[in-house]
Protein backbone atom coordinates (compact mmCIF):
# COMPACT_ATOMS: atom_id res chain seq x y z
CA UNK A 1 0.00 0.00 0.00
CA UNK A 2 2.67 2.17 0.73
CA UNK A 3 5.59 1.08 -1.34
CA UNK A 4 3.84 1.93 -4.46
CA UNK A 5 3.34 5.70 -3.66
CA UNK A 6 7.10 6.23 -2.83
CA UNK A 7 8.65 3.96 -5.65
CA UNK A 8 6.66 5.88 -7.81
CA UNK A 9 8.07 9.17 -5.63
CA UNK A 10 11.89 7.82 -6.44
CA UNK A 11 11.53 7.26 -10.24
CA UNK A 12 10.00 11.02 -10.28
CA UNK A 13 13.02 12.45 -8.07
CA UNK A 14 15.42 10.65 -10.62
CA UNK A 15 13.50 10.80 -14.05
CA UNK A 16 13.84 14.70 -12.95
CA UNK A 17 17.71 14.66 -12.48
CA UNK A 18 17.90 13.33 -16.22
CA UNK A 19 15.85 16.32 -17.76
CA UNK A 20 18.29 18.65 -19.44
CA UNK A 21 17.20 22.32 -18.73
CA UNK A 22 17.60 23.92 -22.16
CA UNK A 23 20.77 26.29 -22.31
CA UNK A 24 19.94 29.90 -23.34
CA UNK A 25 22.64 31.38 -25.28
CA UNK A 26 23.79 33.80 -22.28
CA UNK A 27 24.71 30.71 -20.16
CA UNK A 28 26.57 29.37 -23.27
CA UNK A 29 28.47 32.67 -23.21
CA UNK A 30 28.72 32.33 -19.96
CA UNK A 31 30.39 29.00 -19.48
CA UNK A 32 32.39 29.33 -22.07
CA UNK A 33 34.28 32.03 -20.72
CA UNK A 34 34.86 30.09 -17.53
CA UNK A 35 36.38 27.10 -19.51
CA UNK A 36 37.76 29.79 -21.55
CA UNK A 37 39.96 30.63 -18.11
CA UNK A 38 42.34 27.39 -19.08
CA UNK A 39 42.99 27.92 -22.77
CA UNK A 40 44.09 32.09 -21.65
CA UNK A 41 47.11 30.43 -20.17
CA UNK A 42 48.90 29.68 -23.40
CA UNK A 43 46.63 31.58 -25.82
CA UNK A 44 45.81 34.90 -23.84
CA UNK A 45 42.90 36.42 -22.37
CA UNK A 46 42.01 38.24 -25.63
CA UNK A 47 42.89 35.34 -27.67
CA UNK A 48 45.63 36.74 -29.39
CA UNK A 49 48.38 33.80 -28.80
CA UNK A 50 51.97 33.64 -27.68
CA UNK A 51 54.65 32.39 -29.92
CA UNK A 52 56.23 31.71 -26.70
CA UNK A 53 53.91 28.59 -25.44
CA UNK A 54 53.29 27.55 -28.84
CA UNK A 55 50.08 28.76 -29.26
CA UNK A 56 48.64 30.77 -32.10
CA UNK A 57 45.82 33.64 -32.26
CA UNK A 58 42.33 32.08 -31.86
CA UNK A 59 40.04 35.16 -31.66
CA UNK A 60 37.19 35.33 -33.90
CA UNK A 61 38.64 32.29 -35.39
CA UNK A 62 34.71 30.11 -36.97
CA UNK A 63 33.04 28.38 -34.06
CA UNK A 64 32.94 25.14 -36.97
CA UNK A 65 36.67 25.43 -36.87
CA UNK A 66 37.23 25.40 -33.28
CA UNK A 67 35.42 23.05 -32.49
CA UNK A 68 35.89 20.74 -35.05
CA UNK A 69 40.01 21.33 -34.46
CA UNK A 70 38.80 20.79 -30.77
CA UNK A 71 37.73 17.35 -31.29
CA UNK A 72 40.62 16.35 -33.28
CA UNK A 73 42.55 17.14 -30.69
CA UNK A 74 40.83 14.86 -28.02
CA UNK A 75 40.44 12.06 -30.36
CA UNK A 76 44.73 11.94 -31.10
CA UNK A 77 43.88 12.79 -34.75
CA UNK A 78 45.54 15.10 -34.59
CA UNK A 79 48.04 16.49 -31.86
CA UNK A 80 50.25 12.92 -31.25
CA UNK A 81 52.54 13.30 -34.11
CA UNK A 82 56.00 13.03 -32.13
CA UNK A 83 57.15 16.04 -34.38
CA UNK A 84 53.87 18.00 -33.39
CA UNK A 85 55.82 19.92 -30.53
CA UNK A 86 52.58 22.70 -30.39
CA UNK A 87 50.09 19.47 -30.92
CA UNK A 88 51.28 17.48 -28.15
CA UNK A 89 50.73 20.39 -25.73
CA UNK A 90 47.15 21.09 -27.00
CA UNK A 91 46.66 17.31 -27.19
CA UNK A 92 46.25 16.59 -23.52
CA UNK A 93 44.97 20.40 -22.67
CA UNK A 94 41.76 19.32 -24.96
CA UNK A 95 41.29 16.54 -22.51
CA UNK A 96 40.01 19.36 -19.78
CA UNK A 97 36.60 19.86 -21.37
CA UNK A 98 34.75 17.11 -21.06
CA UNK A 99 31.50 16.81 -22.91
CA UNK A 100 29.86 17.86 -26.28
CA UNK A 101 28.32 21.01 -24.66
CA UNK A 102 31.16 22.30 -23.08
CA UNK A 103 33.57 21.69 -26.31
CA UNK A 104 30.61 23.96 -28.49
CA UNK A 105 30.65 26.45 -25.46
CA UNK A 106 33.86 26.99 -25.20
CA UNK A 107 34.56 27.20 -29.24
CA UNK A 108 31.77 29.69 -29.01
CA UNK A 109 33.13 31.84 -26.84
CA UNK A 110 36.51 31.71 -28.63
CA UNK A 111 34.76 32.73 -31.62
CA UNK A 112 32.85 35.50 -30.10
CA UNK A 113 36.29 36.87 -29.12
CA UNK A 114 36.67 40.31 -31.23
CA UNK A 115 39.42 39.59 -33.86
CA UNK A 116 43.21 40.40 -33.45
CA UNK A 117 45.94 41.62 -35.59
CA UNK A 118 48.48 39.54 -34.02
CA UNK A 119 52.22 41.07 -34.38
CA UNK A 120 54.33 40.07 -37.39
CA UNK A 121 57.08 37.79 -35.92
CA UNK A 122 57.95 36.08 -39.44
CA UNK A 123 60.31 38.19 -41.52
CA UNK A 124 61.91 37.84 -45.13
CA UNK A 125 58.92 37.33 -47.13
CA UNK A 126 57.50 39.02 -49.97
CA UNK A 127 54.05 39.63 -50.07
CA UNK A 128 53.92 40.52 -53.97
CA UNK A 129 55.25 37.53 -55.00
CA UNK A 130 53.22 35.84 -52.37
CA UNK A 131 50.02 37.28 -53.95
CA UNK A 132 50.45 35.01 -56.90
CA UNK A 133 51.33 31.99 -54.82
CA UNK A 134 47.97 32.55 -52.95
CA UNK A 135 45.96 31.80 -56.18
CA UNK A 136 45.92 28.21 -55.33
CA UNK A 137 45.33 28.48 -51.90
CA UNK A 138 42.31 31.10 -52.66
CA UNK A 139 40.42 28.25 -54.10
CA UNK A 140 38.84 27.30 -50.50
CA UNK A 141 40.32 29.99 -48.21
CA UNK A 142 38.62 32.51 -50.41
CA UNK A 143 40.18 35.62 -51.95
CA UNK A 144 39.72 37.10 -48.93
CA UNK A 145 41.56 34.69 -46.66
CA UNK A 146 38.20 34.22 -44.90
CA UNK A 147 37.54 30.73 -45.35
CA UNK A 148 34.78 28.94 -46.25
CA UNK A 149 32.99 26.28 -44.05
CA UNK A 150 31.75 24.03 -47.40
CA UNK A 151 34.89 23.37 -48.22
CA UNK A 152 36.00 22.44 -44.22
CA UNK A 153 38.49 25.54 -45.43
CA UNK A 154 39.31 28.04 -42.02
CA UNK A 155 39.86 31.62 -42.27
CA UNK A 156 43.55 32.30 -42.62
CA UNK A 157 43.43 36.09 -41.84
CA UNK A 158 43.97 37.46 -38.38
CA UNK A 159 46.23 34.29 -37.69
CA UNK A 160 49.48 33.99 -36.43
CA UNK A 161 52.03 34.36 -39.32
CA UNK A 162 54.62 32.19 -37.52
CA UNK A 163 51.86 29.42 -36.75
CA UNK A 164 51.01 29.96 -40.51
CA UNK A 165 54.51 29.17 -41.49
CA UNK A 166 54.73 26.29 -39.11
CA UNK A 167 51.39 24.26 -40.23
CA UNK A 168 53.05 24.91 -43.94
CA UNK A 169 55.75 23.58 -42.53
CA UNK A 170 54.32 20.70 -40.69
CA UNK A 171 51.88 19.64 -43.91
CA UNK A 172 55.00 19.90 -46.11
CA UNK A 173 57.22 17.50 -44.09
CA UNK A 174 53.82 15.09 -43.01
CA UNK A 175 53.49 15.79 -39.57
CA UNK A 176 50.19 17.46 -40.27
CA UNK A 177 48.31 15.40 -42.87
CA UNK A 178 49.15 11.51 -42.31
CA UNK A 179 46.51 10.36 -40.13
CA UNK A 180 44.38 8.87 -42.17
CA UNK A 181 41.27 9.84 -40.13
CA UNK A 182 42.03 13.46 -41.15
CA UNK A 183 40.70 13.61 -44.55
CA UNK A 184 40.70 17.43 -44.59
CA UNK A 185 44.19 17.44 -43.08
CA UNK A 186 45.59 15.24 -46.38
CA UNK A 187 43.87 17.20 -48.62
CA UNK A 188 45.64 20.46 -47.29
CA UNK A 189 48.97 18.46 -47.02
CA UNK A 190 48.83 17.61 -50.86
CA UNK A 191 48.27 21.10 -51.36
CA UNK A 192 50.90 23.02 -49.38
CA UNK A 193 53.48 20.41 -51.15
CA UNK A 194 52.58 23.06 -53.98
CA UNK A 195 54.60 25.38 -52.22
CA UNK A 196 58.40 24.42 -53.21
CA UNK A 197 60.73 25.86 -50.92
CA UNK A 198 60.29 27.92 -47.01
CA UNK A 199 60.78 31.44 -48.80
CA UNK A 200 57.66 30.27 -51.02
CA UNK A 201 55.84 29.55 -47.38
CA UNK A 202 57.43 32.84 -46.11
CA UNK A 203 56.03 34.91 -49.69
CA UNK A 204 52.74 33.19 -48.97
CA UNK A 205 51.90 34.25 -45.25
CA UNK A 206 53.39 37.84 -46.20
CA UNK A 207 50.84 38.30 -48.38
CA UNK A 208 47.64 36.49 -46.36
CA UNK A 209 48.76 38.94 -43.25
CA UNK A 210 48.46 42.31 -45.70
CA UNK A 211 44.94 41.42 -45.66
CA UNK A 212 44.35 41.62 -41.99
CA UNK A 213 43.67 45.47 -42.57
CA UNK A 214 41.81 45.27 -45.84
CA UNK A 215 38.71 46.28 -44.43
CA UNK A 216 38.23 42.27 -42.62
CA UNK B 1 55.17 -4.85 1.94
CA UNK B 2 55.00 -2.19 -0.56
CA UNK B 3 54.90 -5.17 -3.36
CA UNK B 4 51.50 -5.83 -1.70
CA UNK B 5 49.91 -2.39 -2.85
CA UNK B 6 52.25 -1.96 -6.45
CA UNK B 7 53.80 -4.60 -8.12
CA UNK B 8 57.58 -4.40 -8.12
CA UNK B 9 58.54 -4.93 -12.15
CA UNK B 10 62.24 -4.24 -12.17
CA UNK B 11 65.01 -5.86 -11.01
CA UNK B 12 66.07 -2.94 -8.32
CA UNK B 13 62.45 -2.41 -7.04
CA UNK B 14 62.90 -4.93 -3.82
CA UNK B 15 66.23 -3.05 -3.72
CA UNK B 16 64.24 0.35 -3.32
CA UNK B 17 61.25 -1.02 -1.22
CA UNK B 18 63.74 -2.81 0.83
CA UNK B 19 65.33 0.76 2.05
CA UNK B 20 62.36 1.94 2.34
CA UNK B 21 61.02 -0.51 4.54
CA UNK B 22 64.46 -0.59 6.58
CA UNK B 23 63.86 3.18 7.16
CA UNK B 24 60.02 2.99 7.89
CA UNK B 25 60.81 0.48 10.76
CA UNK B 26 63.91 2.08 12.11
CA UNK B 27 62.00 5.33 12.23
CA UNK B 28 59.23 3.61 13.33
CA UNK B 29 60.43 2.02 16.20
CA UNK B 30 61.81 5.35 17.25
CA UNK B 31 58.40 6.95 17.18
CA UNK B 32 56.67 4.27 19.09
CA UNK B 33 59.59 4.01 21.88
CA UNK B 34 59.94 8.07 22.08
CA UNK B 35 55.76 8.32 22.50
CA UNK B 36 55.91 5.84 25.28
CA UNK B 37 58.85 7.36 27.06
CA UNK B 38 57.18 10.72 26.36
CA UNK B 39 53.89 9.85 27.94
CA UNK B 40 55.76 7.65 30.45
CA UNK B 41 57.01 10.78 31.53
CA UNK B 42 54.33 12.59 31.83
CA UNK B 43 53.11 10.11 33.65
CA UNK B 44 55.38 9.64 36.35
CA UNK B 45 55.93 13.33 36.68
CA UNK B 46 52.82 14.39 37.05
CA UNK B 47 51.24 16.53 39.71
CA UNK B 48 49.80 15.25 42.32
CA UNK B 49 45.99 16.43 43.35
CA UNK B 50 46.24 19.16 45.97
CA UNK B 51 49.77 19.28 45.64
CA UNK B 52 51.60 22.60 45.42
CA UNK B 53 54.71 21.83 43.87
CA UNK B 54 55.41 23.85 41.03
CA UNK B 55 57.39 23.11 38.03
CA UNK B 56 61.23 23.08 37.97
CA UNK B 57 63.65 24.48 35.42
CA UNK B 58 66.04 21.68 34.25
CA UNK B 59 69.23 23.00 32.54
CA UNK B 60 70.12 19.68 31.27
CA UNK B 61 73.61 20.36 32.38
CA UNK B 62 73.60 17.45 35.38
CA UNK B 63 75.09 14.00 33.91
CA UNK B 64 71.83 12.10 34.86
CA UNK B 65 70.19 14.42 32.77
CA UNK B 66 72.47 14.45 29.81
CA UNK B 67 72.14 10.58 29.18
CA UNK B 68 68.60 11.24 28.40
CA UNK B 69 70.24 12.78 25.28
CA UNK B 70 73.09 11.23 24.51
CA UNK B 71 71.92 7.68 25.05
CA UNK B 72 69.56 8.17 22.54
CA UNK B 73 71.38 10.28 20.15
CA UNK B 74 74.06 7.61 19.73
CA UNK B 75 71.59 4.94 19.18
CA UNK B 76 70.30 7.09 16.48
CA UNK B 77 73.49 7.32 15.06
CA UNK B 78 73.96 3.99 15.18
CA UNK B 79 70.94 3.36 13.04
CA UNK B 80 72.26 6.05 10.69
CA UNK B 81 74.85 3.47 9.49
CA UNK B 82 72.78 1.21 8.48
CA UNK B 83 70.53 4.12 6.78
CA UNK B 84 73.72 5.28 4.59
CA UNK B 85 74.86 2.50 4.01
CA UNK B 86 71.93 0.66 2.63
CA UNK B 87 71.43 4.18 0.70
CA UNK B 88 75.00 4.60 -0.88
CA UNK B 89 74.54 0.64 -1.84
CA UNK B 90 71.03 1.08 -3.63
CA UNK B 91 71.76 4.74 -5.15
CA UNK B 92 74.82 2.77 -6.42
CA UNK B 93 73.25 0.09 -8.18
CA UNK B 94 70.43 2.01 -9.40
CA UNK B 95 71.73 5.07 -10.30
CA UNK B 96 75.78 4.90 -10.72
CA UNK B 97 76.31 1.28 -12.09
CA UNK B 98 75.42 0.90 -15.87
CA UNK B 99 75.43 -3.01 -16.79
CA UNK B 100 75.67 -3.88 -20.40
CA UNK B 101 72.54 -3.17 -21.93
CA UNK B 102 70.40 -5.40 -24.12
CA UNK B 103 68.84 -2.27 -26.24
CA UNK B 104 68.59 0.98 -25.78
CA UNK B 105 65.88 4.04 -25.55
CA UNK B 106 65.18 7.70 -25.88
CA UNK B 107 62.65 9.42 -24.04
CA UNK B 108 61.92 12.48 -24.70
CA UNK B 109 59.99 14.73 -22.35
CA UNK B 110 57.95 17.88 -23.03
CA UNK B 111 54.94 20.24 -21.99
CA UNK B 112 53.04 17.78 -21.95
CA UNK B 113 54.02 14.17 -23.36
CA UNK B 114 56.17 11.83 -23.63
CA UNK B 115 58.10 10.41 -26.76
CA UNK B 116 59.84 7.17 -26.80
CA UNK B 117 62.47 5.82 -29.37
CA UNK B 118 63.45 2.86 -30.25
CA UNK B 119 66.42 2.62 -32.56
CA UNK B 120 64.72 0.08 -35.12
CA UNK B 121 66.82 -2.53 -36.60
CA UNK B 122 69.86 -1.17 -36.97
CA UNK B 123 70.11 -0.39 -33.25
CA UNK B 124 71.49 2.90 -34.41
CA UNK B 125 69.62 6.30 -33.32
CA UNK B 126 68.42 9.03 -35.43
CA UNK B 127 68.50 6.69 -38.69
CA UNK B 128 65.41 6.21 -40.53
CA UNK B 129 64.36 3.12 -39.19
CA UNK B 130 63.92 4.83 -35.64
CA UNK B 131 60.11 4.06 -34.03
CA UNK B 132 58.45 6.84 -32.20
CA UNK B 133 55.97 6.22 -30.10
CA UNK B 134 54.13 8.91 -28.11
CA UNK B 135 52.64 8.20 -24.51
CA UNK B 136 53.04 4.46 -24.40
CA UNK B 137 56.56 3.03 -24.03
CA UNK B 138 56.89 -0.92 -25.04
CA UNK B 139 59.27 -2.93 -23.54
CA UNK B 140 61.04 -6.62 -23.49
CA UNK B 141 60.87 -8.26 -20.15
CA UNK B 142 63.87 -9.72 -18.74
CA UNK B 143 66.52 -7.38 -20.92
CA UNK B 144 68.56 -4.82 -19.45
CA UNK B 145 67.88 -1.17 -21.11
CA UNK B 146 69.75 1.93 -21.46
CA UNK B 147 67.71 5.04 -21.54
CA UNK B 148 68.85 8.45 -22.60
CA UNK B 149 66.61 10.98 -20.91
CA UNK B 150 65.81 14.44 -22.25
CA UNK B 151 63.74 17.58 -22.55
CA UNK B 152 62.63 19.69 -24.72
CA UNK B 153 61.48 22.27 -22.80
CA UNK B 154 61.64 22.67 -19.05
CA UNK B 155 62.00 19.92 -16.34
CA UNK B 156 59.82 16.84 -16.45
CA UNK B 157 60.41 13.99 -13.98
CA UNK B 158 60.36 10.59 -15.73
CA UNK B 159 58.93 8.64 -13.22
CA UNK B 160 57.41 4.47 -13.04
CA UNK B 161 56.56 3.82 -9.88
CA UNK B 162 56.39 -0.10 -10.65
CA UNK B 163 59.81 0.14 -11.78
CA UNK B 164 60.30 2.13 -8.43
CA UNK B 165 62.26 4.33 -10.67
CA UNK B 166 62.28 8.97 -10.64
CA UNK B 167 64.97 10.62 -12.80
CA UNK B 168 64.53 14.47 -13.60
CA UNK B 169 64.59 15.01 -17.24
CA UNK B 170 66.76 18.19 -17.37
CA UNK B 171 66.64 20.62 -20.34
CA UNK B 172 70.03 21.10 -21.59
CA UNK B 173 70.90 17.72 -20.78
CA UNK B 174 71.00 14.13 -21.98
CA UNK B 175 70.91 11.62 -18.74
CA UNK B 176 71.47 8.10 -19.07
CA UNK B 177 70.09 5.25 -16.67
CA UNK B 178 69.05 1.68 -16.88
CA UNK B 179 66.29 -0.99 -15.71
CA UNK B 180 65.24 -4.22 -16.82
CA UNK B 181 61.59 -4.80 -16.36
CA UNK B 182 60.59 -8.34 -14.99
CA UNK B 183 57.13 -8.42 -15.16
CA UNK B 184 54.73 -8.24 -17.99
CA UNK B 185 51.76 -6.10 -18.38
CA UNK B 186 50.89 -2.46 -18.32
CA UNK B 187 51.67 -0.09 -15.87
CA UNK B 188 51.70 3.51 -15.52
CA UNK B 189 54.46 6.52 -16.53
CA UNK B 190 53.75 9.70 -14.71
CA UNK B 191 55.84 12.88 -15.04
CA UNK B 192 57.02 13.60 -11.48
CA UNK B 193 58.04 17.03 -11.67
CA UNK B 194 55.49 19.89 -11.74
CA UNK B 195 55.88 21.01 -15.59
CA UNK B 196 53.12 23.55 -16.48
CA UNK B 197 49.74 23.78 -16.43
CA UNK B 198 49.23 20.82 -18.39
CA UNK B 199 51.60 18.43 -15.98
CA UNK B 200 48.52 16.53 -14.81
CA UNK B 201 47.78 15.18 -18.43
CA UNK B 202 50.81 13.97 -18.55
CA UNK B 203 50.34 10.51 -17.86
CA UNK B 204 52.20 7.62 -20.63
CA UNK B 205 51.45 4.13 -20.71
CA UNK B 206 54.48 1.26 -20.02
CA UNK B 207 53.76 -2.14 -21.82
CA UNK B 208 56.53 -5.12 -21.19
CA UNK B 209 56.13 -7.75 -22.98
CA UNK B 210 57.83 -11.24 -24.16
CA UNK B 211 60.90 -11.32 -26.27
CA UNK B 212 58.48 -12.86 -29.33
CA UNK B 213 55.86 -10.20 -28.93
CA UNK B 214 58.05 -7.34 -28.42
CA UNK B 215 59.96 -8.36 -31.75
CA UNK B 216 56.78 -9.07 -33.71
CA UNK B 217 55.43 -4.91 -32.51
CA UNK B 218 59.21 -4.18 -33.73
CA UNK B 219 59.09 -5.53 -36.94
CA UNK B 220 55.25 -3.98 -37.10
CA UNK B 221 56.05 -0.68 -36.46
CA UNK B 222 59.36 -0.54 -38.25
CA UNK B 223 58.99 2.23 -40.70
CA UNK B 224 61.72 0.81 -42.65
CA UNK B 225 61.67 -2.86 -43.74
CA UNK B 226 64.65 -5.02 -42.52
CA UNK B 227 65.81 -5.63 -45.56
CA UNK B 228 65.88 -2.32 -46.80
CA UNK B 229 68.12 -1.13 -43.72
CA UNK B 230 70.48 -4.32 -44.21
CA UNK B 231 71.03 -3.36 -48.08
CA UNK B 232 73.64 -1.35 -49.35
CA UNK B 233 72.88 2.44 -49.00
CA UNK B 234 73.89 4.62 -51.90
CA UNK B 235 75.65 7.85 -51.54
CA UNK B 236 74.40 10.66 -53.13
Amino acid sequence: MIRTPKIALIAFVISCMFIVAPVSAEDEHARGRQLYALCAQCHGQNGAGAQLFLAPAIAGLDQWYVQSQFLLFQSGVRGLNWQDVGGLRMHPMSQWVKGDADVAAVSAYVASLPRVNPPPQVVGGNAETGKALYSTCASCHGVDGKGNEAMNAPPLIHASDWYLVSSLEKYKAGIRGSNPKNTNAIIMRGMSNLLPNDQAIKDVVAYITTMNNEGN
Amino acid sequence: MIESYLPQASTFAGDIDWLFSMVFWIVGAWFLVCSGVFFWLVFKFRVPNGSQATAEYITGEEKSQKRWVTIPHLLVLFCDVFIIYGAVKVWYDVKQYLPPPDQEIQIIAQQWAWTFVHPGADQKFDTADDIHTVNELRLQEDAVYHYHLSSNDVMHDFSVPVFRLKQDAIPGRVITGWFTPTESGEFDIQCAEICGIGHGLMPARLVVEDAAAHTAWLAERSPVKLAAVTSPVVEN
